[in-house]
């Protein structure tokens, strides 16, 4: 029997990684919503949650237990097993973005070297564009499935900014690849680790700008929120929804963000580089120790980001929306990447 | 190399000068202009001259053979633009695109005219193929003309997805792409199964393309229901270019007999059907415009000769019979198009008020049935004669010419309408342009009627 | 029976049956969603080929864009099994004959063939089908077509703001 030989330590090993990346993700989404609620109060200048454990703490928990008990509805007339499938897909794909993520250097543990990475392929970025491009279909299907006019529209609306952005963001990425020669996300962060190196966001404002926008959209976060914008568009693609697969969504949306922010991290502000520090210095688990720390922190910034602009900007017009994803974005981000095509051809001559 | 680069550039220049020039005639001019640009490159590569230099790594082989056709192809669209502009700025809003979309088709027919590798034939095909989708569905107020896109569209997708299966099946089996490697006489006379298949289906999506029978059906309602202007395109400079991607392909399967398919065979059923089917129903069409779409398959019934008997005399024949049939369906599209009614009465009395048109038309009606001193006649003649030169299939010759007999019958349906019916025979506003064109295009046509070494002897000079 | 082997039989009858399953399928928007099973499963095998690059590719052209752009015309023309067409029995009869003829010789042939034995897909090793290795060869050897689909594309681009664009 041949079937089952390979080596299960790293098996294990990978396993418990899975196991403690999807629960920190889960718990940062959940504190997440905790967050946008202290922001929001914090910049309309109110208290905010404070009734649950000390400053609130416990609310996230409340919130969860709520969603938990409220009865469930399947409307009558929706495809039950798709009206399912719409929100598992949701936080599927959303999770699945994690598996090409470095999340730190690597840590030796009983005399093995663990990789803080679920899997370092070579095509890294692309992985997650696929992923990312996938999660339309937990819109699109909970749309269509919940047989409903105003959740169909807001679905078709919401894929359709989706896969509009996409362009503009794969096309702004195309620059940065030109620079890095590498997909792998590990190989993007080593080089900006190396001494000499400074942050690829030094080298790639503009595409920094562009994917920023972007990666708003693609999280259907404000100013691009029309697929579930509750008061002047009946809702989204959820109105169906109820007690935990609408909480499915509303936490697919979290962690869409709390991954948007990782990859922003990793692509332009250097991952688990911790700025004038020569990690090789230290031993190697506390220079990754750290290093996790310095992504995590970096990781909070953009979240407040997020956050910051939802409460500062109003919502886009769907007209405005589009313009802006085809007509400004796609050729900026074309115009970027001819011009740092010629630059590297000349310093390269 | 100059003509496909060229014309894919110009194809963008009509492009762009559909945003600053507004006046449809102008840039009828401007196509015109750059038609002739490209024809003299393309000539002038024929004698050695060329642009740019590309390395290919053996996708395209520009010998006489392919550059010879890409020169009729680009003429006849000269003239078809000459003759025929007016119409295409008749039919919608965008001008300017339609040139482009026919830069597009002519850097196809280029590509295909040249290939050496499967590859290029896939490319080739579908840059000649997407625009003419769009042309077809160009008159969008026509529900004809959007239901014949959208069957065009669909046929033409399916064709290429066999044709698609038939490359992959071919290089499993042969782990290359290249038809050189796919006319060793070893392996066309060999027995790799995957390969046969490969060729099979190729054989299938080649059919269709130059609408065989039994793979036929797409046509008359495409042919029907395009603008005329687009069908006229259509049914000459395309068709004859996917022939010449034929023969280019089936090459040794014809001149060697494999153990396993008797490739002459099948070739012989195809033929025979397409004659049949096409000559059979002309007969009783009602529409002047649908009897065209059906002697369009039975002339191409004639042209699939040229594939069967793969002799020298074959490829002077193939060249020399697009030139000719092409020329003479240009004009009688040209025609047609000033005609206010397209069926067999709208032809009633036409020599009477236009005996200009009348006689023209005459003249290409003849060389389409093939009648001596007109180029038809020649064309028919050598796809006959090289039959015979293979020294077999005589009765396939026999065939033939009982068809060829068949298809004067409703050739001549016209010009009896036009000259022995009273009626009025109700045109557009004729130009005197038009009339100057068409009885050049006349003379054209005698003329290789009479010395048809004019464009042969091209092949070798 | 290596792992590598079990995920190839695996992937193949998840293909094979999606794929029976689209043509199956009375809504058509459950026959876009098994096309998507196909694609997946096509995909799992360019990956036990080591071709990641084609294999994600796959995924992001097909699934994640083409077939999303079908859903949304399914979806806003509001197609479901009460409006698929009721096709002719006969006609469906004869269709399943053909082609059921026509896969029985392919199949015969190809099991009976000379030049398939001993020409089996080397799974899990070599490198063509990794990003460098492609681009390499797009770019050099086979960069006269990639270029002139270029001009495709365009003419496509085109021919959709001609066919889009209001009178």
């Amino acid at each position: 029997m041949t079937l089952l030989a390979f080596d299960w330590i790293l098996l294990i090993e990978k396993f418990v990684l899975i196991a403690i990346i999807v629960s920190v993700s889960l718990v940062i989404a959940m504190y997440e919503t905790y967050a946008e609620r202290k922001v929001a109060a914090f910049l309309q200048d109110r208290p905010g949650p404070n009734r649950a454990g000390p400053f609130g703490m416990l609310q996230p928990l409340a919130d969860g237990l709520k969603l938990f008990m409220k009865e469930e509805i399947i409307p009558n007339t929706s495809n039950k097993f798709l009206f399912i499938l719409g929100p598992c897909l949701a936080m599927l794909t959303a999770m699945m973005t994690c598996a090409v993520i470095p999340w730190g250097s690597h840590l030796e543990l009983f005399g093995r070297h663990i990789d803080l990475q679920i899997a370092d392929i070579n095509i890294g970025i692309l992985y997650v564009f696929g992923v990312v491009s996938m999660g339309v279909y937990g819109i699109m299907i909970g749309g269509w499935a919940s047989n409903n006019k105003f959740s169909l529209i807001a679905a078709l609306r919401g894929a359709s900014q989706v896969i509009s952005y996409e362009l503009a963001m794969g096309l702004s990425l195309i620059a940065l690849l030109m620079l890095t020669g590498s997909l792998s996300l590990r190989t993007i962060v080593d080089q900006q680790m190396a001494p000499g190196h400074l942050w690829n966001i030094v080298y790639q404002p503009l595409g920094f700008l562009i994917f920023l926008v972007c990666a708003f959209a693609e999280c259907n976060r404000t100013p691009f929120d029309l697929p579930e914008a509750e008061n002047e568009l009946n809702f989204g693609y959820h109105q169906e929804y109820s007690s935990m697969k609408l909480g499915f969504y509303l936490f697919a949306e979290y962690i869409n963000m709390f991954i948007s922010s990782v990859i922003m991290a990793t692509l332009f502000f250097g991952g688990y580089d911790i700025p004038f520090l020569d990690e090789s210095t230290l031993n190697p688990n506390v220079a990754a120790l750290l290093g996790g720390a310095a992504l995590f922190l970096k990781v909070v910034f953009f979240i407040f980001l997020f956050m910051w602009v939802r409460w500062t900007v109003p919502r886009f017009r769907y007209d405005q929306l589009m313009d802006l994803g085809w007509k400004k974005l796609i050729p900026l981000a074309l115009a970027n990447m001819v011009v740092t095509g010629a630059v590297i051809l000349w310093l390269k001559k | 190399m100059n003509a496909i680069i060229l014309s894919a550039i110009l194809g963008v220049i009509m492009m762009f000068s559909g945003i600053w020039v507004n006046n449809k005639a102008t840039l009828r001019w401007i196509a015109l202009a750059g038609l002739l640009v490209l024809l003299i490159s393309n000539i002038a590569e024929m004698y050695g001259y060329r642009i740019w230099n590309v390395n290919v790594h053996n996708m395209l082989y520009f010998d006489r053979f392919g550059l010879l056709f890409n020169s009729v192809a680009i003429g006849s669209t000269f003239i078809f633009v000459a003759l025929s502009g007016s119409d295409i700025n008749r039919v919608g809003k965008y001008a300017a695109e339609y040139y482009t979309l026919i830069f597009f088709v002519l850097t196809g027919i280029t590509i295909i005219s040249v290939y050496t590798s499967l590859l290029m034939l896939f490319l080739g095909i579908e840059i000649m193929s997407i625009p003419l989708y769009i042309l077809t569905g160009s008159d969008k107020r026509n529900l004809k003309s959007n239901e014949a896109s959208l069957k065009y569209f669909l046929m033409g997708a399916f064709s290429t997805g066999l044709m698609l299966m038939g490359i992959t099946l071919i290089y499993g089996a042969t782990g290359s792409f290249s038809i050189e490697v796919l006319n060793n006489p070893a392996i066309a006379q060999g027995v790799s199964f995957l390969e046969i298949t490969g060729m099979l289906f190729l054989l299938v999506s080649m059919a269709f393309k130059v609408s065989a029978a039994p793979f036929h059906f797409w046509t008359p309602d495409v042919y029907d229901g395009a603008p005329g202007v687009f069908t006229s395109f259509m049914a000459t400079v395309v068709k004859a270019a996917a022939f010449i991607a034929f023969v280019k392909l089936f090459d040794a399967r014809m001149s060697y007999s494999s153990a396993v398919v008797d490739w002459k065979m099948l070739l012989c059923i195809l033929i025979i059907a397409t004659l049949l089917i096409g000559n059979i129903t002309a007969v009783f069409q009602q529409s002047v415009k649908r009897m065209l779409a059906y002697s369009s398959i039975a002339q191409a019934g004639f042209m699939l000769f040229a594939v069967f008997s793969m002799n020298e005399m074959a490829k002077e024949g193939i060249i020399f019979y697009a030139v000719s049939y092409s020329l003479a369906t240009i004009g009688v599209f040209a025609v047609l198009l000033k005609m206010k009614d397209f069926t067999f009465e709208g032809y009633n009395g036409l020599a009477k008020s236009q005996p200009v048109l009348a006689f023209a038309n005459t003249v290409f009606l003849l060389s389409l049935a093939g009648i001596p001193l007109t180029a038809g006649f020649f064309a028919k003649y050598f796809m006959l004669a090289s039959v015979i030169q293979t020294g077999h299939y005589l009765w396939m010759v026999i065939v033939a010419v009982l068809f060829a007999a068949v298809s004067v019958y409703y050739y001549f349906r016209v010009i009896q309408a036009m000259y022995f019916k009273t009626g009025e025979g109700e045109t557009e506003n004729i130009h005197p342009g038009f009339k100057t064109g068409l009885i050049i295009l006349t003379v054209i046509i005698i003329l290789l009627g009479v010395a048809p070494n004019l464009i042969i002897n091209f092949l070798y000079f | 029976m290596s792992i590598t082997v079990v995920l190839f039989w695996f992937l193949t009858a998840l293909a094979l049956l999606s794929a029976i399953m689209v043509l199956l399928s009375k809504n058509p928007v459950h026959s876009v969603l098994w096309l998507i099973v196909v694609f997946f499963a096509i995909s799992g095998h360019y990956i036990l080929l080591n071709a990641q690059f084609l294999a994600i590719v796959n995924l992001i052209v097909y699934a994640g864009a083409i077939m999303v752009l079908f859903l949304f015309v399914i979806m806003l023309m509001n197609l479901n099994a009460e409006t698929e067409p009721q096709k002719n029995t006969w006609l469906k009869l004869a269709g399943a004959i053909s082609g059921g003829s026509l896969l029985l010789i392919l199949v015969s042939v190809i099991r009976s063939a000379t030049d398939m034995t001993g020409r089996t897909a080397q799974v899990g090793e070599g490198n063509i089908g990794l990003i460098s290795n492609l681009g390499k060869a797009l770019f050099s050897e086979y960069v006269v077509p990639f270029e002139i689909s270029s001009v495709l594309f365009l003419s496509a681009m085109v021919g959709a703001v001609v066919i889009g664009k209001k009178d």
